[in-house]
């Protein structure tokens, strides 16, 4: 702002170092500062050599002097941040700065550690705030006579003489590229008046916002004079983006010159990012999705039919023409599917006796992207291309433009996602009931630490609620040296135990009456579950026979397949499948063999879930112990049957049984698919070669299921097998063919269409990060169980430098970004989610950083989570409650304004606050501890000075504690996959806090990088051999 | 020597044994591969093989050091050590769950020892040839006939 204006008088094209530099005389910034926006100009000025000096991230004195406090949102530099920032900052949380400062001048001591060349990595956001220049008090050096210049604010870069007509250029091309570029620009409305440059002054043309850019430009070009200031403002609204794309501007604007600029700016939507040399650098500015996950971009309306992204998402929105252009995208090409997803409903078809209808030749579905031909006779098939004939009941005449009559009344026709009633020929038996069978494990650890209590509770309330009512079955087995059976048929009016001890010939008696119709045995089952836990009060069995029940849980559940629900807490120790304390075992610890820790020891187990897939049965592993247990051998079961592991370390009925329950029961009640197969289609020439998740193939692209429900996703990668494609658009279908809860056989058909490309920056713009994560991650996650941990991490690392320097080859050579670091703006949060990962459960430190158990259930987790939740578990939500909570005002809309999202890192804890974090699986409720004990006491109770791993947080009878459990709660109903404990910390309070500590991503923990060092890291590797 | 026409005979049907084994299994990977098999009956089939041939292979090697043929010995020596060492880390069964995964590894893997049988069995034949032994087992005369001559008569 100031800054800018100073350089306003100076406006002599060009010379951007000028300018600026009479200005800031009085400051510091007296050099060629490279002034943020200014950049542009100051580049040009300096030629590539320059750069270093330009990007200094170091503070300068300024900055510090500078009153600006933390939180400043008054500060004028504050409110400039925002639009700058504005892109890759939420607005909300503009204002963050530190100023980082700009550069001052040749910051001489920062450069040393360099080795490369200064990376200054300055994004274009960075460089806005920069700009904040601190000083901003100076505003009235500010010499703007004309405050109009808003624009002006930065770039004079522009020269003027051009500006006019160069300024028309750039805004034609704005208005195209339109949505996403200015979008993000956040409305500067705080911004305050001492701003000339700052749009928001000019009340009239820029009131409205960003957003209206166009009008925005005219109001301005009348208002004000020196054209060069159009072209700023222009530049300013590009916002972020601009620093990369501008930055190389030449100096020369001739109008040609600045519409290509202006397109190829567009079309890189570029940013840098300004690192810091010095890791102190103003963390502020980097890149963070404190908005969570973001929608993926299409390219254009005509994919509006394509399914929602909550079912199907696709690494980017693109597919590339030829398979040398795949292999310079060197990020995974793939999809991550959930075809169940919960959200809107999706509409259901029926054709009754016309039979559904589908391609001859490849089986597609008919779906919305077929085209409908000869006067309605044939359709042609989507992805192969085939023309098929319409079945008479199925025809309808097709009107001017070439559309069916009955469009209106064909929701296969018109949306993405459809689910088909299916006839009989996609049954090869009739639809099975929902079967539950539970197997439990009664030695004497699981009574006594009250699993048995809470699991025989919650299925008993669960049964009401148990999907597929009257058809339901249900079944028990117990066991801990021996294994016990329950007949439980509608005739008795308590269930009879038998008990079976050979272990090593399993066989089952009575196999009829241990598999009941719930509806019908209602009350034996009762009865059953009332004295489960007081049957087995006295035992003192320390054996666990699991091998031998749970071939007898086979043999009971293989005629109809189903669920069965294990409950584990110990070591298996008898008959087949017994397993050893291998994970004790220090010696394999850190050891080339380490990884043989992370998959299955016996091949028992492997056999055994290859043998559940086979009958459909899906296994879900509820794993309890205090000690090891080899998650990684019994979670085989689930991995390949489609379950999923849960895992309760030191399990306490008293602390963690409400996940438990609350687990369970959505286990049990969610809605969820049965005997279900998957398999996805796309068009000619593309082929899917791997497929990543919990589940088994069933042939080389069919995925078996064998109980499917929302809460899982599937990754999948694609490969090219013609050289070429010749097609302009690329289909891709997920269908799920499952019986549902109420024995109906469906099929949930998914349909999205992606445009082919010949260009590499188009898929980049079109780049899905969560998508793309989440498929990394399960590579990463597999190689882990092959090879060492850091091979894992290594590999992430390298897709990520590898892409970016793929991307900065496309552009830095034309653009001469010295050291600046470049990344598209659709992945400007991959290179954190990147270190996220790095530091996530399954594939951080070393053996002693996790519990081998641990790493294994998460990892298994991992595996299967969707999008959206793998990214918040990986970059979780930390926000401050403590102002929340002391204002009086009754329920205001709690969560939208007040609880913003913070950067996930020590800093942002304040003393004196009180923050909830929260990734989906827990809630870490972190008390300052400047805290005042007033409110602690408010929320805790008479507990409230105890040690808090002992406190247990409950409503208390005051305003506050009932709005906390209010956010608590409210949170909670957002992510309804699985209950989030809350845990309490208070500061300082060894060990808890320092287990708290590890999962701030940002941080630099015991050797890990902090995100300035990591985006440094990165960068510098980019720039080798680039 | 008298055995000599008689070990010729036994590694001919060795070998003979290892090449169908091999061809067996790799029908089997393809079949799995173009669907016409599912994954469970493809493993097993392929599984049962697996052990015997493993056996059988052992015994060609062996029985070529016991008879002295060291050439012979030291070609086969590098395919039994391949497999021994499978089977120590329990590598040598194909494991369902993981079969597609897998399928291209251990497809090569046996197209390349089909391949070393084949030329193995193409230098057996050479040898037993040119001792002129494998054919003396058929021959009712022990004449010296020309090999060529008999295959003719043939």
């Amino acid at each position: 702002m100031g800054t800018e204006y100073p350089a306003r008088p100076s406006y002599p094209p060009r010379s951007a170092a000028t300018p600026f530099s009479v200005p800031r005389s009085t400051t510091p910034f007296s050099s060629s500062v490279p002034v943020v926006g200014t950049d542009s100009s100051t580049l040009s000025s300096n030629p590539p050599p320059p750069s270093p000096p330009s990007f200094q991230l170091s503070a300068p004195p300024s900055s510090s002097a500078t009153p600006v406090g933390s939180s400043g949102a008054a500060r004028p530099p504050a409110s400039y941040g925002p639009p700058t920032t504005g892109p890759f900052q939420r607005p909300p949380n503009p204002p963050m700065p530190p100023p980082p400062v700009r550069q001052i001048p040749p910051p001489p001591a920062p450069f040393s550690g360099q080795p490369t060349p200064p990376p200054t990595i300055t994004t274009a956001s960075s460089l806005s705030p920069p700009v904040s220049f601190p000083p901003q008090s100076q505003p009235p050096s500010v010499p703007m006579g004309p405050p109009r210049p808003l624009m002006g604010s930065m770039q004079p870069n522009l020269n003027g003489p051009s500006l006019e007509s160069s300024y028309s250029a750039p805004r034609s091309n704005v208005q195209s590229f339109s949505s996403p570029l200015l979008s993000p620009y956040p409305p500067s409305s705080d911004t305050p008046q001492n701003f000339p440059g700052y749009p928001s002054n000019q009340p009239s043309a820029m009131a409205q916002g960003p957003p209206v850019m166009p009008s925005g430009f005219a109001t301005q070009q009348i208002g004000y004079i020196p054209p060069p200031a159009a072209t700023a403002s222009f530049r300013a609204h590009q916002g972020g983006y601009f620093p990369t794309g501008t930055t190389p501007q030449r100096p020369a604007p001739p109008m040609a010159s600045v519409q290509g600029l202006a397109e190829d700016f567009n079309s890189l939507s570029l940013s840098s990012v300004p690192g810091s040399y010095d890791s102190r650098l103003d963390p502020q500015v980097l890149p963070r999705p404190l908005d969570g996950d973001i929608e993926p971009k299409f390219p254009g309306q005509d994919y509006e039919v394509n399914c929602s992204s909550r079912f199907l998402r696709l690494t980017t929105n693109t597919v590339p023409s030829s398979q040398s252009l795949a292999s310079r995208w060197h990020l995974p090409l793939g999809a991550v599917v959930c075809p169940l997803a919960e959200g809107e409903e999706v509409p259901i078809v029926n054709f009754g006796v016309t039979g559904i209808i589908r391609c001859r030749r490849c089986r597609t579905y008919v779906n919305p992207f077929v085209v409908f031909m000869d006067s309605g006779r044939k359709w042609k098939c989507n992805i192969c291309s085939l023309l098929n004939d319409v079945p008479g009941d199925y025809f309808a005449h097709l009107d001017a433009s070439g559309k069916r009559v009955d469009l209106d009344q064909r929701p296969e026709l018109r949306k993405g996602s459809v689910e088909f009633i299916a006839p009989t020929e996609y049954m090869v038996r009739p639809p099975m009931p929902p079967l539950y069978f539970f197997l439990i494990d009664v030695s004497i650890s699981a009574v006594k630490s009250g699993m048995l209590q809470v699991v025989a509770q919650t299925i008993k309330s669960s049964l009401d609620s148990l999907p597929g009512f009257p058809r339901t079955q249900i079944g028990f087995i117990t066991y801990d040296s021996v294994v016990q059976f329950y007949e439980m048929k509608s005739s008795l009016s308590q269930p009879r135990m038998m008990v079976i001890s050979d272990l090593d010939d399993t066989f089952v008696p009575l196999p009829d009456d241990l598999l009941v119709n719930l509806s019908e045995s209602r009350n034996v089952v009762d009865a059953f579950l009332d004295s489960l836990p007081s049957m087995f009060q006295d035992n003192i069995n320390v054996e666990s026979a699991f091998g031998p029940a749970l071939k007898s849980a086979f043999m009971v559940m293989s005629q109809l397949g189903g669920k069965l629900l294990i409950f584990q807490h110990t070591m298996p120790s008898l008959g087949p499948g017994r397993l050893r304390l291998r994970g004790d075992d220090l010696r394999t610890h850190g050891t080339e063999k380490e990884h043989t820790l992370r998959s299955p020891e016996d091949p028992f187990y492997k056999q055994m879930a290859a043998d559940f897939t086979k009958y459909q049965i899906a296994v879900n592993v509820y794993a309890f112990s205090d000690k090891y247990i080899d998650i990684a051998t019994l979670g085989t079961l689930a991995k390949y049957t489609g379950g999923q592991v849960y895992y309760y370390p030191s399990f306490q009925a008293s602390i963690h049984g409400d996940k438990l329950k609350y687990e369970l029961n959505r286990d049990l009640t969610r809605e969820t698919a049965w005997e279900a197969v998957m398999r996805i289609r796309c068009g000619k020439g593309l082929r899917f070669t791997s497929y990543h998740g919990n589940f088994m193939l069933r042939s080389t692209d069919l995925l078996a299921l064998p109980a499917y429900d929302c809460d899982k996703a599937y990754a999948m990668q694609l490969s090219l097998e013609e050289t070429i494609l010749t097609t302009s658009v690329v289909h891709f279908q997920v269908a799920l063919l499952y019986t549902s809860s109420s024995g109906e056989r469906r099929i949930r058909v998914h349909t999205a269409a992606a445009p082919v490309v010949t260009d590499l920056s188009e898929m980049y713009r079109f780049a899905d990060t969560g998508a793309i994560v989440s498929v990394l991650s399960r590579l990463a996650i597999e190689k882990t169980l092959t090879s060492k941990l850091e091979e894992g991490r290594i590999f992430i690392q390298q897709k990520i430098v590898k892409s970016l320097r793929e991307y900065r080859n496309l552009h830095a050579a034309q653009q001469r970004l010295g050291g600046q670091m470049i990344y598209p703006e659709s992945l400007k949060f991959l290179v954190l989610y990147g270190l996220a990962l790095w530091k996530s459960t399954p594939l951080r430190g070393g053996h002693i950083d996790v519990p081998l158990d641990e790493r294994c259930s998460v990892g298994s987790t991992m595996m299967a989570l969707p999008v959206t939740k793998l990214l918040k578990l990986l970059y979780p939500n930390l926000t401050r409650i403590d102002e929340y909570l002391l204002k009086t005002s009754p329920q205001v809309d709690a969560s939208s304004n007040i609880l913003k999202r913070l950067p996930v890192s020590a800093e942002s804890l304040d003393s004196r606050g009180l923050y909830i974090y929260d990734n989906g699986f827990q809630f870490v409720l972190w008390f300052g501890r400047m805290l005042s004990p007033d409110m602690a006491m408010n929320l805790l109770g008479q507990d409230f000075t105890a040690d808090y791993s002992k406190v247990i947080l409950h409503e208390c009878d005051n305003e506050m504690s009932r709005k906390l459990m209010q956010i608590l709660r409210k949170y909670r109903e957002n992510d309804p996959s699985y209950f989030q404990l809350c845990q309490l910390v208070r500061q300082g309070e060894q060990p808890r806090e320092g287990f708290f500590l590890t999962n701030l991503v940002e941080d630099q923990i015991g050797g890990t990088n902090g995100y300035a060092d990591w985006l440094m890291q990165i960068h510098r590797q980019v720039q080798q051999n680039a | 020597m008298a055995w000599d026409p008689i070990s010729w005979f036994i590694f001919f049907i060795i070998n003979v044994l290892l090449i169908a084994s091999a061809l067996y299994q790799i029908v089997c990977l393809s079949d799995l591969e173009a669907d016409y098999m599912n994954p469970y009956e493809s493993s097993s089939r392929i599984n049962v093989m697996i052990i015997p041939e493993y056996v059988l292979h052992g015994v060609f090697c062996t029985l070529f050091l016991l008879t002295g043929h060291w050439i012979f010995f030291l070609l086969t020596l590098p395919v039994a050590y391949l497999n021994l060492r499978k089977f120590m880390a329990r590598e040598h069964l194909v494991d369902v769950t993981e079969v597609f995964r897998n399928l291209n590894a251990e497809k090569k893997l046996r197209i390349f020892k089909l391949g070393f049988y084949l030329i193995l069995f193409a230098i057996v034949i050479i040898r037993a040839s040119v001792d002129g032994t494998l054919l003396s087992v058929f021959r009712t005369t022990r004449e010296g006939l020309d090999f060529r001559t008999s295959v003719l008569e043939f």
